[in-house]
Parts: C-alpha cells; sequence; structure tokens
C-alpha cells in the first residue's frame, strides 16, 4: 500500500497535536493556568525514544510506557515543586503562567544539555535527527501511521470513560466547574489537580515520543509546538474537551495540508510561513469567538432550548 | 563642548569600554523593566510581548530611516547603488550605507534629525501597535494577552526573516551611523543618550504613577469590578496604558540599533527582550521604580560577570554557557517568585505630591489609633485564644 508521505504527515502531525491539546484542555480546566511548558514535555518524549533507539538499539515502542511514566513524574513534580506551591502562597493565575514560562525556559535548556552531552560522549549527531529507518514497516506503511491514529482514538476514548465513568474523573470536571464547592463536597482538589498533572504530562510525553518517528526533531522541537498546541485548545473553547479534540485536529491538518496546498500555489517561500498558520488561527479565534468552538456550541443550545419554551409557550396559550 | 568631551572620551579604551557597554545595557533593559513595571505592576497588563515592541523600533531604523537617510544621500547629489527591490536591498544595502555614512558625518544637523525622526516614528508605530494588541485582547482574560503577545513576538521575527525589505532577511543589515558628527567614541554618545531617555521616560512615568490617572491604574490592578462600577472606563485607560508604554518600549529598539549600527531579527529573542526584563521586574518587586532599578542593575551586572567569565565557568560546564544562562533566568525567575514573592523591595503607599503625609497621621489617624489600640487591647488574637484554652 502506497500513501503519499503528505498525507502521512498531516494524520500523524494532527493526531499528536490532537492529544497534547486535549492534555493542555486538561490542565486549564483544574488549574486554570495555560500551562506554557506543556509542548516541552513533547521534547522529552523525543529525547526519549532517541536514547532508547539511537544509544540502547530498542525498538521505538519501546519508549511508550516509559516515556508516559517518565512524562507523569516530570509533571508531577513540577505541580508538587512549583505550581502547588505558588498556589499555596497565593500566587494569581498571571505569576503561575510566568512560572510555566519558566519551567519552560529551564526544561528547553535541560534537553539541549542532554543533548549536547549524547553528543560528547557517544559522538551521534543529536540535533536535529530523524528516526524514520528505526520504525517498523506494516503492509508498506510506516509503523507510526497506525500507531499514532490508534494512540489519538484511543486517548479520546479513555478520557471518555474516565471522565464519566470513574470516580477520579468526576472528582475532576467537578473541580474543573467550581474547585471550592467541590472541596466542599469533600474532594481533595490537590490530588484531583496532581493526578491531572500526572495524565497530561505523561501523555504529552507519550506523543512527543511517536514525533521523531516521522518527523525532524530537535532540542527546541516541543517548545516550538506550544504554538499550534495553544491555537487547538483555543479553537475548541479551552473549558471543553471534546473541543479540543477537533480543534488540535483542524490544526494540525491545516498546518500539515494548507501549507502544502499553499506551496503548490504560491511557491516554496511560503513554506517558511508555516509557524503564522496557527497564530492566524489563535488571533481570528480569540477576535470572533473567545470561546471558541465551545461558545459557538453553547450559544446553539440555547438558542434550541429557548425555542424548544417558545414552541411550549404557543402550545400552551393555544390549548388554553 | 562638543570637542572637549570628544578629548576626554579619546583615551576612554580597554576596560572602561566595559563601563560603556554596562551603562548602555542597563539603559536599554531598564526602559524596558520601567515600561513593563508601568503596565504589569501599576495597570497590572500582563504584556509578555516586549520583544514584539522592541523589534519594532529595530525594523523603524532598518526599513524607514535608512531608506530617508539614503534619499538625502541621493538628493545631495551621491550615487548609490540601487536598493529599490527586496534581493538589491539585501545586497546593497552595506555599501549604500558606507557611503551615507561619509555623507551624515559632517552633517551634524540632518544626523540628530534623524535620530528624533527615527524615534518619533517608533514612538508613534509602537503606540499603535499597542492600540491593535489591545483591540482583541483587552477584554479578555490576561492569560489571552500573554498568550496573544507571545505569538506576535514570535511572528514579527518570521517576518523579518522573510521580507527582505525590512532588514535584509536572516543576515542583517548596516544602518546609517547618526553619531558620525561627535569626534570621540560613539558608543559613549549612543550611552549618553540611552541614559538621558531612560531619565526621562522615568521621570514620565514617575509623574504618571502619582497622579490620579496612576491611582486610578493601581485600582484597576486591584479590583477593576469596583472600578468600573463608579464610572471609569477600564478598558479605555488599560489601552491607554498598554500604548503609551508600547511606544516607549519601542525606542528602545531604535537605540538598540544605533548602538550596534546592525539590526538582524535574530538578535530579538523574546527570551532576551521579554523574559530577561519580566525577571528583572518580578526580583526587584513590581509596582516600584526603585524595585525595578535594583533588579535590573543585579541582572545586568550578572549577566555582564557571566560573558567576562565566560571561559572560566565554561571550564567548570561540559555544556555550552547559553544554556546555562537559560537555566539561570528559569531557576531564577521561579525561587524569586516562590521565595520573595513582593521582591528585593516590596511596593510601598503612593506618593502624593502636595499631600503633608505626617499632618495627615496626626490630625486624622492619631485619633482613630488610640480607639483601636484600646479596642485591640481586649481583643487580640492570641488574648482570644488565651481566654478560650481557659474556659
Amino acid at each position: 500500500m502506497e500513501i503519499s508521505a503528505i498525507y502521512i504527515s498531516t494524520v500523524v502531525y494532527s493526531s499528536l497535536i490532537t492529544v497534547l491539546s486535549i492534555g493542555f484542555t486538561l490542565t486549564y480546566l483544574t488549574a486554570k493556568i495555560p500551562n506554557f511548558a506543556h509542548g516541552t514535555y513533547a521534547g522529552i518524549g523525543i529525547y526519549i525514544t532517541f536514547s532508547l533507539t539511537r544509544l540502547m538499539g530498542l525498538s521505538p515502542y519501546v519508549s511508550i510506557p516509559i516515556a508516559f511514566l517518565f512524562g507523569g513524574a516530570l509533571s508531577m513534580l513540577i505541580f508538587i515543586l512549583v505550581i502547588g506551591t505558588l498556589q499555596k502562597i497565593g500566587g494569581g493565575a498571571i505569576v503561575l503562567t510566568i512560572s510555566t514560562l519558566a519551567i519552560q525556559i529551564f526544561m528547553t535548556a535541560a534537553i539541549g544539555i542532554y543533548a549536547f552531552w549524547v553528543l560528547l560522549t557517544f559522538h551521534t549527531y543529536t540535533q536535529p535527527f530523524i528516526l524514520r529507518d528505526n520504525d517498523i514497516q506494516i503492509s508498506g506503511l510506516p509503523g507510526v501511521f497506525p500507531f499514532a491514529l490508534i494512540f489519538c482514538i484511543a486517548t479520546v476514548i479513555v478520557l471518555h470513560f474516565l471522565l464519566t465513568k470513574t470516580n477520579m474523573g468526576i472528582a475532576m470536571r467537578a473541580t474543573a466547574e467550581d474547585p471550592s464547592l467541590a472541596s466542599v463536597l469533600g474532594i481533595n482538589i490537590y490530588r484531583v489537580q496532581l493526578f491531572s498533572w500526572f495524565l497530561t504530562g505523561g501523555l504529552a510525553c507519550l506523543a512527543g515520543s511517536l514525533l521523531p518517528l516521522w518527523f525532524s526533531s530537535s532540542p527546541i522541537t516541543g517548545s516550538g509546538m506550544i504554538t499550534s498546541i495553544m491555537a487547538g485548545s483555543l479553537l475548541g473553547g479551552l473549558d471543553n474537551i471534546y473541543g479540543a479534540i477537533f480543534g488540535g485536529f483542524v490544526v494540525g491538518t491545516s498546518e500539515q495540508l494548507l501549507t502544502y496546498m499553499l506551496v503548490g500555489l504560491f511557491g516554496n517561500y511560503i513554506g517558511e510561513y508555516r509557524p503564522l498558520i496557527p497564530m492566524i488561527i489563535l488571533i481570528i479565534v480569540l477576535i470572533f469567538e473567545p470561546r471558541g468552538l465551545n461558545g459557538v456550541y453553547e450559544r446553539w443550545q440555547v438558542r434550541k432550548i429557548s425555542k424548544a419554551r417558545v414552541v411550549e409557550k404557543s402550545n400552551a396559550q393555544e390549548g388554553a | 563642548m562638543i570637542g572637549i568631551l570628544g578629548n576626554l572620551v579619546s583615551e576612554i579604551t580597554g576596560p572602561s569600554r566595559l563601563i560603556i557597554d554596562i551603562a548602555m545595557f542597563f539603559g536599554l533593559q531598564v526602559i524596558v523593566a520601567m515600561a513593563l513595571n508601568f503596565q504589569y505592576g501599576n495597570a497590572g497588563v500582563p504584556n509578555m510581548g516586549c520583544a514584539f515592541q522592541v523589534i519594532t523600533g529595530a525594523f523603524t531604523v532598518s526599513a524607514i530611516t535608512t531608506r530617508l537617510a539614503f534619499w538625502f544621500a541621493e538628493q545631495a547629489g551621491i550615487q548609490l547603488l540601487p536598493y529599490n527591490t527586496g534581493q538589491l536591498w539585501m545586497w546593497n544595502s552595506n555599501n549604500n550605507v558606507f557611503t551615507t555614512n561619509k555623507f551624515l558625518a559632517p552633517n551634524a544637523g540632518l544626523s540628530i534629525s534623524l535620530l528624533l525622526f527615527s524615534l518619533a516614528v517608533s514612538l508613534v508605530l509602537g503606540a499603535l501597535i499597542g492600540y491593535v494588541i489591545s483591540l482583541p485582547a483587552i477584554r479578555l482574560r490576561a492569560t489571552y494577552l500573554i498568550i496573544v503577545l507571545i505569538a506576535l513576538a514570535d511572528a514579527s521575527q518570521i517576518f523579518g526573516r522573510n521580507v527582505l525589505e525590512i532588514c535584509g532577511g536572516p543576515l542583517g543589515m548596516y544602518v546609517p551611523n547618526v553619531f558620525g558628527w561627535y569626534p570621540g567614541d560613539r558608543s559613549l554618545i549612543t550611552a549618553i543618550v540611552t541614559m538621558t531617555i531612560g531619565l526621562i521616560s522615568f521621570f514620565i512615568f514617575r509623574t504618571m504613577l502619582n497622579s490620579p490617572y496612576g491611582r486610578l491604574m493601581r485600582a484597576i490592578r486591584e479590583n477593576e469590578v469596583t472600578v468600573g462600577s463608579v464610572g471609569k472606563n477600564v478598558t479605555g485607560i488599560r489601552r491607554n496604558v498598554l500604548m503609551f508604554a508600547s511606544g516607549i518600549t519601542a525606542l528602545v529598539g531604535v537605540l538598540n540599533a544605533f548602538y550596534a549600527s546592525f539590526v538582524v531579527e535574530g538578535a530579538y529573542q523574546r527570551a532576551y527582550w521579554t523574559y530577561w526584563p519580566w525577571l528583572m521586574l518580578i526580583l526587584g518587586g513590581p509596582g516600584n521604580n526603585a524595585g525595578t532599578f535594583i533588579g535590573t542593575a543585579a541582572i545586568i551586572a550578572l549577566r555582564r560577570i557571566i560573558i567576562v567569565y565566560k571561559f572560566n565557568i565554561e571550564s567548570l560546564i561540559f555544556f555550552p554557557i547559553s544554556y546555562f544562562e537559560e537555566i539561570l533566568l528559569g531557576v531564577l525567575l521561579i525561587v524569586v517568585m516562590i521565595f520573595r514573592p513582593s521582591g528585593l523591595i516590596p511596593e510601598k503607599l503612593l506618593y502624593i505630591p502636595g499631600l503633608n503625609y505626617s499632618k495627615l497621621v496626626r490630625e486624622e489617624v492619631k485619633v482613630d489609633w488610640r480607639a483601636a489600640t484600646k479596642a485591640r487591647k481586649g481583643k487580640s488574637r492570641f488574648s482570644f485564644r488565651r481566654k478560650e484554652e481557659e474556659e
């Protein structure tokens, strides 16, 4: 089976951006801050795959559980050391946001140092690198193509069940709605937030670990993806996880496929402006619909309900 | 007088150049940090796009002032290489700048007016950008403003890299020397101009903060709903604050471009022009200018020490020193925020000129305090607890 490389890129990239956007939204819901370090978790995942594949000679898919656990543990550590401490002191949303930016700078530098150390010790080229040759082939297709898609769909389904069926998920939704009310009901908000940070960190790190199998990666790849992640999250409306699925998919697809089509139309120089696509989406969404697709959906719901009420009223009047 | 200064300056070489360098960078960064303090510390507008406004000033110099200088040179009958397309602008502007500098050096009046022109244009452009930013972002949540401004700072760098007409693409370009009339060291006069502009902007900020408008800004920072409820235009005030501070920040870009005589988009990364000023502001203590000065001085001294002792530090660590600087920036930001949330110098009461504080205390509050101490003696928190325990 032969699929053009651009479609593989589109599917892989938009699946991973979708998962990252879901994680970003989940953090925003429980902690009420945009986590700028979210893309950098993916950067850590990239180097976990790199270490396991290039340095230890293992299959790249071994890194999936390791990346999940490592990213989750790291994210929990960040929450305990920085975010939770600042919340206890009473830092506002702006202070917390700046602290996530500081974490992003710190972690990006740490990844860079690691890449440099690997270069010094093992004499392999560490930035930028690509692991397409190490990928397995499934009926002529690179393994990352079905894996990314399955990973994205599985994440959506598992998260849906987690949020609607389990106690922890319901507690998370309650915390997202109103933290003080949730704590009155006996929910340990700190633990819920810790769990949500573990989940988002693990998912982001996992998504990052699949990235170098198809895309060229370097230490700044992860932190550079944060604009796309935020655009996807905002497009879906920061208050809704299901919106983030759609938003992430749209942003990922437009970034790959739209750039490809525009390059075909106008010439190669358009490719340089690719990072502008998520920014344009972001700004358009903020200008016209600050609450994203969730706002559109809610307005539609309200209109439907009010229409139904008007019909009920007129029916009642006719009956009288 | 210029001659005397020039004679003094011609002796300044070697280590004294370092002092000029530190003074220059202190002047540049303190303007950015003061404008940030004006926005975030006093009005509560988290401007994370300082790099965007600084790059506007730099692009003003490379795209507008340079063209104007070329035009003046051509009017004076000097033959310049063609520069009408982007490619030609990139290839020929360095030669053209060299030719134009010879023409500008004896023309002190024209040079100074070019400097003032670029300052004025960057002020207007910066204010315009502040207005455009404020349109979507100001009525939104503060976190959205941060997202939009960071994205815009990156976008401006992308345009600077790809639109050759702005600053010659990724290679950058030289800009005309507007201090050619000065006989001595050019960096000294640039540093003096920068410090003067910094001082002027300090007095402007100080006057604005101590005016009724400044008190209104602080009121918005504390509680915007209350301010709105007494009939003040919260959105309008925030927009004005953002416009004014953006204009002042854009001046920094102009001064930096003339100091380096070179404009390239890579020099205006958001790490250097956004995150370091934020660290200065948070370290010094948001909400007061003295803290901003101390924070800026501390950070500039730290960075210069790192650069001067670069080789000594690099022998201790195995990785490049730029990573060390980034790690230091991240760790310092978090440590200061956790252990010193209000900075080195916490915010003090507003100083209002013409108001006699001692008289105020003596006349009105003294009576209240006496009553309060009497009331407090019985109901002190600790005595209250003790009573409970006794019961």
